[in-house]
């Protein structure tokens, strides 16, 4: 065999070569150079960041910080740029961001407990000295039922346990007062469901009427006077509502001037319009939102599933047509399947079909999938589980592949962004000092895989409502990996590590072998109506358990390795409990509110039923209901117009 | 005989957290406990309402959101005031409830509070015989029916829910024997409507709708459900599982009770007649028989109705499976549930051609046929609008009563557009994801295998070329 045939079939063998391919290969070598460089531009919003791309370690070694393989062979180059790629690149498996943002760790501040102001206390305090305000919401068991505080026994005893009692705008005012909703280093997460439409419509009118507050400051002090003068008319036969106690450090109180009153009674209509168009387009935050897993795991399905759905929908479709771009509509949320027993697969693979679900009903409803795909955000849990290490790797690929292929989005829509809780399940009852080495464990798992946000849990959250000193220790946590552990400091540490790239294969095709299943129960809700999610997340469950009773599945200190005590359960002395005062206050303010609003109440609740019996927009109309009506009201309202949750078994 | 131990489970208001009722209700059952299962979500007064109506030995709810101690209290008070202090009150909930909460519950009357020491102690199965053996204790009222306080019933129902829910227990302990009809409802103008179909087919679901319906048409009028599912023959005991999708039920003018078919293992209790004729008696407008579906035997529901209906789904395999099913030569309507569901348009013509088979009515229009698709899934459904106007016609054709029909305005009569979330043609799009991604790592492998030939290739020119010709 002579040179010349083998030129040949080198030009034979180059034509069947895609010419997307053919660049992959002729820019490898720029990209390597690119990535030995000291330092890197890119932009961000707009804004050219630039970034070292080594650290120096105190041995003086220089640590890269993305590294490439050292392939020669084109077919290896080809298929690791195809299937894994640098971070920020197609498939995004390493990562959808080219490189982490500098000085912002992703640490949510999570509060939840009693009274909006105890609530809005807490804040201030973990959020002190903090530049970027991260705000996570959790609320309390009446509010997450969409139900309002109540003297009836059964509704009293859960008013502000466990979470914080919201049932007004007002109370969303106080929340969130003396933090500007509108900076971009403020987010909120919201975790809500069932009623989340209208927890939703809260949050957001009190971000606008905060900025015609600061209108007001900034522009026409005089109108202050017509807002007293307002305050005086509509509080005649009752005192306006208040923030009770004083403000704490750091809370200057902006959001507490307009309490009692809407932003729309004092300003002329179009700067009112004007600051609410803006504050739309501003605000940054996350609500759950999520109703299939809820229908699958969780259970605070309040509407109908098909309501829920279209609730869904219609704040989707707002928030495109106002351009609210920095908000996250939806979590689609795997972590309260894996909290209730799925493994780490099928919690993935569930997670990702709820969310093509949504893609394909929005897209059913005429929505551009470039519109709505970058509202999107994901959620896992992460437990010890081997899989656990390629959960966000699988996600990012997944999602990458089928948005770009099968439902043609932008680069945009093609990422995958999701938020890691460490597993409060894997914690346990016994030992728990223990706690930590294993959230120590989830987490790093979760930063290598680059995670773009983290909570992680406090060791005591297995037995009671976590101390002051136990979510320290817990984002100590994270501070650690992310500060002081050497290797974190790569940001692709885990690529190139065979057994990651296996499992990250591995998982993705048993991912699809789930899709395959579901699909051949008529997708997602054909599944569901057979309660097929329920039963298979109740299997695994009982699966686990039967192996941890077992102890074929070891758990240190709690089957094996036992102390000379036998390691027994630990039992809280004290459990943090809402006060009677703060029922009391939260009991009085919903009454007073719904006599206050008695009349014109009524017809906005008709008003609103009106439009969900001719398909309008709910979510649009929902932002002038809770101006002045209670989230009872409005859930009961939308109860004869949606039809209620009907469980099954 | 020893009365059958009947508890109710749920979890408290708004609690979600239903893993541990459902793994007591199993137990509870094979220990031949008959079990009426709420699920998660359910207030006091529910709770309550269904103990009483289903005349419950006792309830079961587990709490883990707390507020336990209010809500354990409040049940305990509420059937106090209601005359049903012999119904008793078991809970649990981990390690939120402390102990000295639980000592507090007890101390309140409140029978036994399950801490996690107890659990660890007893095991699963001994909490639940525990449970079992507290309840044999005092089993109470032996058939014999309190007189209810003057002008007023429990609850502030409109009938005497308890009276009527003791006067069933009574009946099931006696039942075959046959002398016991007890009532002469003779020129009683209550209505019976049967419901029966295959299990799965939504049953409940319809029912549910069509109480709801029935509730907001007449402010008046007073329903009642009799609900019949199968016992175990093994464990004796049963899964009464009805009311859990019932949104409707919890209402002053409803009443609903659960029975299991226990011995006589046929669709229907033997004491299904004497629960209707009991709750005519008690003077409830409107009764619905709701039958198990078991097969074949499910025909006997028309002897015990003026009305019947079979709920059945698109999913029945060819259409000669059709041909088998008696309740299509017998029931006045029927009822294709799930009609959002492929094929449906096909189920509906299929069982419409049955029909005129059956009924030698060759001539007729389908859209006079009684056989109508609906989705009882879906709220303020039209095609169960159309079962409710069809079904008050019906009524008023065969009782020459006066039951206004057209509740939802002029409902046409043409079969129902079918609308679902993910359109028809769209209801393979995961299996379409994995084969598109499929497609794309196959891609990769055949451009890669490429990709290295040719660098194989390339190296060996290279080389060749590198090498001095001879």
């Amino acid at each position: 065999m002579n040179i010349e045939t083998l030129k040949d079939k080198y030009l034979e063998l180059q034509q069947k070569l895609h010419p997307d391919i053919l660049h992959l290969l002729q820019q490898w070598k720029a990209l390597q150079e690119k990535y030995a460089a000291q330092s890197f531009e890119y932009s961000v919003r707009g804004k050219t960041v630039r970034q070292e791309l080594t650290g120096i370690s105190l041995s003086g070694t220089k640590i890269p910080k993305v590294l490439l393989p050292q392939y020669k062979d084109w077919g290896d180059i080809v298929k690791w740029q195809l299937q894994e790629n640098i971070p920020g690149s197609f498939p995004y498996t390493a990562g959808v961001f080219e490189m982490k943002r500098q000085n912002e760790d992703p640490t949510r501040m999570f509060a939840g407990e009693g009274s909006p102001e105890r609530t809005n206390k807490r804040f201030h305090y973990v959020s002190a000295d903090q530049p970027a305000k991260r705000l996570s919401t959790a609320f309390d068991s009446v509010t997450l039922y969409g139900e309002d505080p109540d003297r009836r026994p059964d509704i009293y005893g859960k008013i502000g346990n466990a979470g914080v009692s919201i049932a007004t705008v007002d109370d969303a005012k106080k929340l969130y007062c003396g933090f500007n909703l509108c900076d971009p280093a403020t987010s909120v997460s919201m975790t809500i469901n069932g009623p989340a439409p209208i927890i939703l419509a809260f949050f957001l009118n009190a971000a606008i009427d905060q900025q015609c507050e600061k209108w007001i400051a900034e522009n026409d002090q005089s109108l202050w006077e017509k807002v007293d003068n307002i305050k005086a008319q509509k509080y005649t036969q009752q005192p306006a509502p208040i923030y009770n106690g004083a403000l704490p450090a750091g809370n200057n109180g902006l959001g507490l001037r307009l309490l009692g009153l809407s932003g729309d009674e004092v300003l002329p209509p179009d700067i009112y319009t004007t600051i609410k168009a803006n504050v739309l387009q501003q605000v940054r935050g996350t609500v759950q939102a999520d109703i299939l897993k809820e229908d699958q795991a969780q259970n605070t399905c309040i509407f109908s599933t098909e309501f829920a759905l279209k609730l869904m929908g219609d704040v989707q479709e707002y928030f495109i047509n106002n351009n609210i771009r920095n908000f996250y509509s939806v979590s689609i949320s795997g972590y309260h399947i894996a909290e209730a027993g799925a493994n780490p697969i099928t919690q993935l693979a569930f997670t990702l079909a709820n969310g093509f679900t949504y893609v394909e009903y929005y897209l059913s409803r005429g929505m551009h999938i470039d519109d709505f795909a970058p509202n999107f955000s994901f959620f896992f849990s992460n437990g010890m589980d081997p899989e656990y290490a390629v959960i966000g790797r699988v996600a990012r690929r997944i999602w990458a592949k089928a948005i770009k292929h099968k439902y043609k989005g932008n680069e945009r829509s093609q990422k995958l962004k999701y938020h890691i809780q460490t597993s409060g399940r894997s914690l346990h009852a016994q030992e728990i000092d223990f706690n930590d080495i294993r959230t120590t464990l989830q987490a790093l798992y979760a930063i290598y895989d680059n995670c773009n946000s983290l909570h992680t849990n406090a060791y005591d959250e297995a037995i009671t409502t976590p101390t002051e000193e136990s979510v320290r220790r817990a984002m100590a946590i994270q501070l650690i990996i992310n500060r002081e552990l050497g290797t974190a400091k790569t940001e692709n540490f885990i690529q190139g590590s065979f057994a990651i790239e296996a499992l990250t294969d591995l998982v993705e095709e048993a991912v699809l072998m789930e899709f395959d299943r579901l699909n051949d129960r008529g997708g997602v809700l054909g599944a569901m109506e057979r309660m097929y999610q329920r039963n298979k997340i109740q299997e695994e469950s009982l699966h686990y358990e039967s192996l941890k009773h077992s102890g074929e599945l070891p758990v240190v200190g709690v089957n094996t390795f036992l102390a000379k005590s036998g390691s027994p359960t630990i039992i809280p002395g004290e459990v943090i409990r809402s006060t009677i005062e703060e029922k009391e206050e939260q009991v009085n303010n919903i009454i007073a509110f719904h006599k206050r609003n008695e009349a014109i109440a009524a017809k906005k609740l008709s008003r609103l039923k009106e439009v969900a019996a001719n398909k309008g927009n709910i979510f649009m109309e929902l932002m002038e209901t809770v101006k002045y009506c209670s989230l009872g009201q409005i859930t009961h309202a939308l109860y004869e117009a949606g039809g209620q949750y009907r469980r099954n078994m | 005989m020893s009365q059958k131990i009947r508890i109710v489970t749920a979890t408290s208001l708004f609690d979600g957290h239903d893993a541990a009722i459902n793994i007591m209700r199993r137990i509870l059952q094979s220990k031949g406990v008959e079990v009426i299962h709420l699920g998660h979500n359910r207030s006091a007064h529910e709770i309550v309402e269904c103990a009483i109506e289903e005349d419950a030995t006792a309830v079961a709810i587990t709490s883990y959101q707390g507020g336990h101690i209010e809500f354990f209290k409040y049940i305990k008070e509420l059937l106090d005031k209601n005359g049903a202090s012999h119904i008793k009150i078991f809970g649990g909930g981990g390690g939120t409830i402390l102990p000295k909460e639980i000592e507090e519950l007890h101390k309140y009357g409140i029978t036994r509070i399950y801490s996690p020491d107890d659990g660890r102690k007893m095991g699963l199965e001994g909490m639940i015989e525990d449970v079992i053996m507290l309840c044999a204790n005092g089993h109470t009222h032996n058939g014999k029916i309190k007189e209810p306080a003057k002008g007023k019933y429990p609850l502030g129902e409109a009938h005497n829910i308890k009276h009527l829910a003791q006067a069933i227990t009574s009946a099931e302990g006696k039942s075959n024997t046959t002398d016991d009809i007890p009532l002469n409802t003779a020129g009683n103008k209550s209505v019976v409507i049967g419901i029966t179909g295959t299990g799965g087919a939504g049953k409940s679901s319809v029912t549910d709708e069509i109480v709801r319906r029935y509730l907001a048409a007449f402010s008046d009028k007073t329903i009642a459900v009799i609900s019949v599912d199968p016992s175990k023959k093994k464990t004796g005991g049963a899964l009464l599982g009805d009311r859990i999708r019932m949104n409707a039920i919890s209402h002053p003018r409803a009443y609903m009770r659960s029975l299991a078919t226990r011995e006589d293992n046929t669709a229907l209790s033997s004491v299904a007649q004497q629960a209707i004729a009991l709750c005519k008696n008690e003077g409830y407008d409107c009764i619905i028989l709701e039958s198990a579906g078991v097969g074949q035997s499910d025909v006997s529901i028309v002897d015990h109705c003026d009305v019947s209906i079979y709920v059945m789904t698109p999913e029945y395999g060819a259409a000669s499976q059709l041909e088998k099913i008696n309740m299509l030569d017998y029931a006045d309507i029927i009822v294709i549930n799930k009609f959002d569901k492929p094929g449906a348009e096909d189920a509906l013509m299929d069982v419409r051609k049955q029909y005129k088979r059956n009924h030698q009515l060759f001539t007729a229009k389908d859209e006079d046929l009684p056989v109508l698709g609906v989705c009882a899934n879906k709220f303020n459904d039209e095609g169960i609008n159309h079962l409710f106007d069809l079904l008050s016609n019906k009524i008023n054709d065969k009782l020459q009563i006066a039951c206004p029909s057209k509740i939802a305005g002029s409902v046409k009569k043409e079969a129902i557009k079918k609308s679902s979330i993910i359109p028809d043609s769209r209801i393979r799009y995961l299996s379409e994801i994995s084969e598109t991604i499929r497609n794309y790592n196959n891609w990769v492998n055949e451009q890669s295998t490429i990709a290295t030939q040719l660098y194989q290739l390339n190296g060996s020119i290279t080389i060749l070329n590198k090498t001095p010709e001879k």
